[in-house]
């Protein structure tokens, strides 16, 4: 029990001291929204709902009070709490663990970029969002390098994964990235799992040494960059490289070694490609949302893959539609429809532009109303985003222009 | 060089409303000095590479100001 839970910045948390912690939580509440995303609440928030049992919808905890209304949610009900009626005492992690296996009542929601332009709710059951947990001896040892947004998919993924092997789990996102080096040191890391980005931006702070303690790295959340495989198979002498496929639809479906994914025999016949190249998941392998539409009883990911026999596929590319900012989706529609109301905007157009840190960023090609200076309007413009969209989702580079192309169906081209 | 990289460094801070840096020097870390973040670095390498045509994270690693120069200068 005094196994670490979690290293959050200057804190380690104990399996005894979580215990602890859930024992004392005598009331709960439905939205999980934590100010700066610290991981410790909303993981401790996860496993109470577990053992008591209640429907939980976590939220960024950046979402600003117009990313709120949008979805949907009342900012009043966000600190709504209720009292545990009958506290449970946890004496023992594998008591804690049973409790958790009956979960029948318990749902997970989260909110990922919808196609209409606003984000969209997706509730997986227990069974969903660990479809791909591993368990047993040759996992108890792993010790994590966190290296998600907690509040979503992916996070959740390693969450899960680490929680049901009593496993270490290593906060090293954000602010922590430039300090993996001393992290996996300190805490003899096994395991990294985190986007293309996050090790593009890593290797800097890595360069000149070899880590043994690594065994295995993951990549998910974006597509995979086989350009930075090499350079990690030299820090990491000892390290297995996996390539994941997850999404917020449908939680962790495929893995890969390099570019080529296996469908696993536990989902055959539940995926397939349409006349268009372009993935479809079965229905029964989703999460459950109002807003997804099936084509009968399949879901387009609009992913266009090509299969090279009957199990292994490959990606071509990934949904068109959606922009991927270092992992995190973004649909440039919503992100038009916010900056439409900026004073000075006419129109605009948000397109992605490839780079070698984050995937994509977002620029925005905008016409200006007479008498606005260029400069005051993109310092309105991006004042407005900060105020009211998450940063991935605020345009980086801003460029006037007089109009905005369409393609003969009214759409704006986005190329 | 310096000089026009430090302009557009301070092209993007003024336009995000932070305070411009007054003393560029190549010894300067990206991160840790001049606080740029991931999408920061992003945006910087796409507008340089836009003014020189140059991608200063095409084989990995550039940490200060000075490797990002060097880049540029084709070193």
């Amino acid at each position: 029990m005094n196994k670490i839970f979690l290293v959050y910045k200057q804190m380690e948390v104990t399996y005894e001291n979580l215990i602890n912690d859930i024992n004392a939580k005598e009331t709960y509440q439905h939205y999980i929204f934590v100010n700066d995303n610290n991981p410790y609440s909303i993981f401790l928030s996860i496993i109470h709902s577990l053992l008591y049992k209640y429907p939980i919808e976590i939220l960024d905890g950046d979402f600003s009070d117009i990313e709120l209304e949008e979805i949907g949610v009342n900012k009043t009900a966000l600190s709504d709490s209720k009292s545990i009626e009958r506290l449970l005492t946890i004496n023992d992690f594998n008591v804690l663990l049973d409790k958790i296996s009956e979960n029948e009542d318990w749902s997970l929601s989260l909110y990922t970029s919808g196609t209409t332009g606003r984000p969209k709710k997706v509730t997986h059951t227990f069974q969903s969002l660990t479809r791909n947990v591993k368990t047993g001896d040759k996992f108890s040892d792993n010790i994590w390098a966190f290296a998600y947004n907690p509040t979503h998919i992916a996070g959740l993924q390693v969450f899960f994964q680490s929680l049901m092997n009593q496993n270490t789990i290593v906060y090293a996102f954000n602010d922590q990235l430039t300090n993996l080096s001393n992290l996996i040191e300190e805490y003899n890391i096994t395991n990294i799992s985190a986007t293309s980005t996050y090790y593009r931006n890593v290797l800097p702070y890595l360069k000149d040494r070899e880590y043994d303690s690594i065994k295995r790295i993951t990549f998910g959340g974006e597509k995979y960059d086989p350009s930075i495989e090499d350079k990690l198979k030299t820090i990491f002498p000892n390290v297995k490289i996996r390539n994941i496929y997850a999404s917020t639809e449908a939680g962790s479906l495929f893995v890969a070694k390099g570019e080529k994914f296996i469908v696993p025999h536990t989902i055959k016949g539940l995926v397939k490609i349409n006349e268009n190249n372009e993935l479809l998941i079965h229905q029964s392998l989703l999460g459950k949302s109002n807003s997804f539409t099936f084509e009968g009883n399949w879901f387009n990911t609009g992913d266009l893959v090509e299969f090279i026999d009957n199990i292994h596929f490959k990606f071509i590319s990934r949904n068109s539609d959606m922009i991927n900012v270092g992992g995190y989706k973004v649909n440039p529609l919503e992100v038009e429809n916010t900056l439409i109301n900026v004073e000075g905007v006419i129109d605009l157009v948000v397109k992605s532009k490839k780079n070698k840190v984050t995937g994509e960023i977002l620029v925005a090609d905008v016409v200006k109303g007479d008498n606005y200076n260029d400069m005051e309007l993109k310092k309105s413009i991006k004042q407005y985003g900060a105020k009211h969209l998450q940063e991935w989702k605020i345009p980086r580079i801003i460029k006037f222009v007089n109009e905005i192309p369409k393609s003969r169906t009214g759409k704006k081209v986005r190329k | 060089m310096i000089n026009k990289v430090a302009n557009i460094i301070n092209e993007m801070l003024e336009e995000t409303g932070q305070d411009k840096v007054e003393n560029f020097d190549p010894s300067m870390s990206l991160r840790d000095e001049l606080n740029l973040d991931s999408l920061m670095l992003a945006e910087l390498t796409v507008r340089l590479e836009d003014e020189f045509g140059v991608d200063i994270f095409e084989d990995g690693v550039v940490r200060t100001l000075g490797e990002v120069i060097a880049k540029l200068e084709g070193k």
